[in-house]
């Protein structure tokens, strides 16, 4: 890769490029806005900014704040239930040959089939939802986790073991702290599939939540709602994954 | 704390190579007591079996015939009785890189659940011992290697162990910093009265630290066992020599028969063990 690409891909959101494209983005959505019309596009399919700007107005934040909840909530979950069978699998070789083909299994099972066994199997919208996530985002935990145990150096275990351990003392105080880089990475990649299934899970059976509010924008035609919803569920991920990346600065201080 | 003495009669340690489905024969029946605060260097061809033997010292690894007992007990059966009375110094570092100088040194007083109070003292008067309490909030990245492997040398002082083991902790550092680190691994092994072996294949080592030299040929086969006391430092160009020709020949050279009374290089412990 070109050195300028490189820098230009480091640069981040507050860099001149980042600000110029998407001032470029919005200024031709404008533009096409007003031209719509006589180009033969319906003028609801690209609305202004203003009436986006209206729409953001309407939002409601107790939507927000359920989608937000089901999200963290069931990663928590996922994270939980995946390190610790990342765990088991790790300490008993006999039980990963037997779950390793089933995780493979869920993890190739498509969202949507997920969503619909979840809506045939299960009558709570909460449940329904939370299965779901914990379907979709346990195994990408476990699998990281199970990957990152697996990277502990021969050389450092048996420094740990030399010391004789518990087996609670030799996960805390070594196979934890050493896997933690993989486990934030993976709530990384997580955290942005969880938003997106959530807003699918929502979209099909929910009553509240971002993604019913995009159900309900997209009955009433309204592009401008659809985006206004969009737009939250960006900021959402973006506002997620800074706190991650803060935490991640704060607790991986010790990395050169 | 008083020092354990070790006896390993009779030691065997077979691999098996999973692809050929082969023995590999590491150690053949290996014979050695250490007595209790003796320093004892192991010597030995890359590949002789040294870090096996370590290994099982330690109680990393089960023997396949034989023993290895300290005190009456075995490392690898009476695992969890060792705890705090083995610590081990390592050829890299091995310090957890997410902890500072200070938290890895009491890292093994953590472990034994030793008050913090307790810990912080401890570790504090350790890290100074060694020259590091200006650094005791560094993290290893931010160390030269000699410092880390002082930190590492901490660690294992921290725990006041009955036995102490080295495997080639000095190997990879610059001969000066190599030299005053063994130095005061030296005087902190027996200011502390431990049982210390150093695995070396550097004879310099092996002749500056031990009072005995275990020279180990072959699948750790016993070649010489060494009273360094016999050896004035006048002879040491000698001693060097001779173990040399032993390591390369693969069987005890005549010259190392000097201070046994039946005149044989290998063995049995020299009188004086």
């Amino acid at each position: 890769m070109h050195p300028d690409v490189h820098d230009i891909g480091r640069a981040g959101w507050f860099s001149r490029q980042a600000v110029v494209s998407i001032l470029v983005f919005c200024v031709v959505w404008e533009a096409l806005s007003y031209l719509a019309p006589t180009l033969g596009i319906p003028a609801f399919a690209i609305p202004s900014f203003t009436r986006i700007g209206a729409s953001l107005a309407k939002i409601t934040m107790f939507d927000v704040v359920v989608t937000l909840a089901r999200v963290i909530g069931a990663l928590v979950l996922s994270f939980v239930l995946g390190v610790v069978l990342a765990m088991a699998m790790y300490r008993s070789p006999r039980m990963e040959s037997y779950l390793h083909p089933l995780v493979r299994l869920f993890m190739a099972v498509p969202v949507v089939s997920w969503i619909l066994f979840a809506v045939l199997w299960f009558r709570g919208v909460e449940f329904r939802i939370a299965f779901v996530l914990i379907a979709v985002c346990g195994p990408v935990f476990l699998v990281d986790a199970l990957d990152a145990m697996r990277g502990v150096s021969k050389e450092l275990r048996g420094m740990m073991r030399s010391f004789r351990p518990t087996t609670l003392q030799y996960f805390t105080k070594l196979m934890l702290p050493a896997i933690l880089p993989g486990l934030i990475t993976s709530w990384k990649i997580n955290l942005s599939l969880a938003i997106r299934v959530v807003t699918i899970a929502e979209l099909v059976g929910a009553v509240t939540g971002i993604g019913h509010q995009l159900a309900v924008a997209q009955e009433l035609f309204s592009v401008a709602d659809v985006f206004a919803w969009t737009l939250v569920l960006v900021a959402l991920l973006f506002l997620l994954e800074a706190v991650v990346a803060r935490f991640e600065r704060r607790v991986l201080r010790w990395r050169p | 704390m008083s020092a354990a003495g070790i006896e390993i009669s009779g030691l065997r340690k077979v691999f098996w190579q999973a692809t050929t489905g082969q023995a590999v024969v590491a150690i053949n029946r290996l014979d050695l007591r250490i007595a209790p605060g003796e320093i004892v260097a192991i010597v030995g061809q890359t590949g002789c079996g040294k870090s096996t033997l370590f290994d099982l010292m330690i109680g990393l690894e089960h023997p396949t015939e034989g023993a290895i007992r300290i005190d009456g007990k075995t490392p690898y059966g009476d695992f969890n009785d060792f705890r705090g009375k083995i610590a081990t110094v390592f050829q890299q570092d091995r310090l957890l890189p997410w902890r500072t100088s200070y938290d890895n040194v009491r890292l093994p007083l953590e472990l034994m659940g030793v008050a913090e109070t307790v810990q912080r003292e401890r570790s504090m008067h350790w890290l100074k011992r060694l020259g590091l309490e200006n650094f005791t909030n560094a993290y290893p990245h931010e160390l030269s290697g000699g410092m880390r492997q002082r930190v590492a040398i901490a660690r294992a002082f921290v725990l006041q162990p009955e036995i102490l083991l080295a495997d080639e902790a000095f190997g990879h550092l610059d001969e000066v910093t190599a030299a005053e680190l063994r130095g005061t691994f030296l005087a902190l092994a027996r200011e502390c009265g431990s049982t210390a072996i150093l695995i070396t294949h550097q004879l310099e080592e092996a002749i500056g630290v031990g009072d005995r030299i275990v020279v180990l040929g072959k699948s750790a086969a016993l070649l010489a066992d060494i009273d360094v006391a016999q050896w004035p430092r006048a002879d040491h160009a000698v001693l060097r020599e001779a173990i040399q020709a032993t390591l390369q020949n693969n069987r005890p050279d005549p010259r190392l028969a000097r201070g046994r009374p039946d005149g044989a290089a290998a063995g049995a412990p020299p009188a004086s063990a």
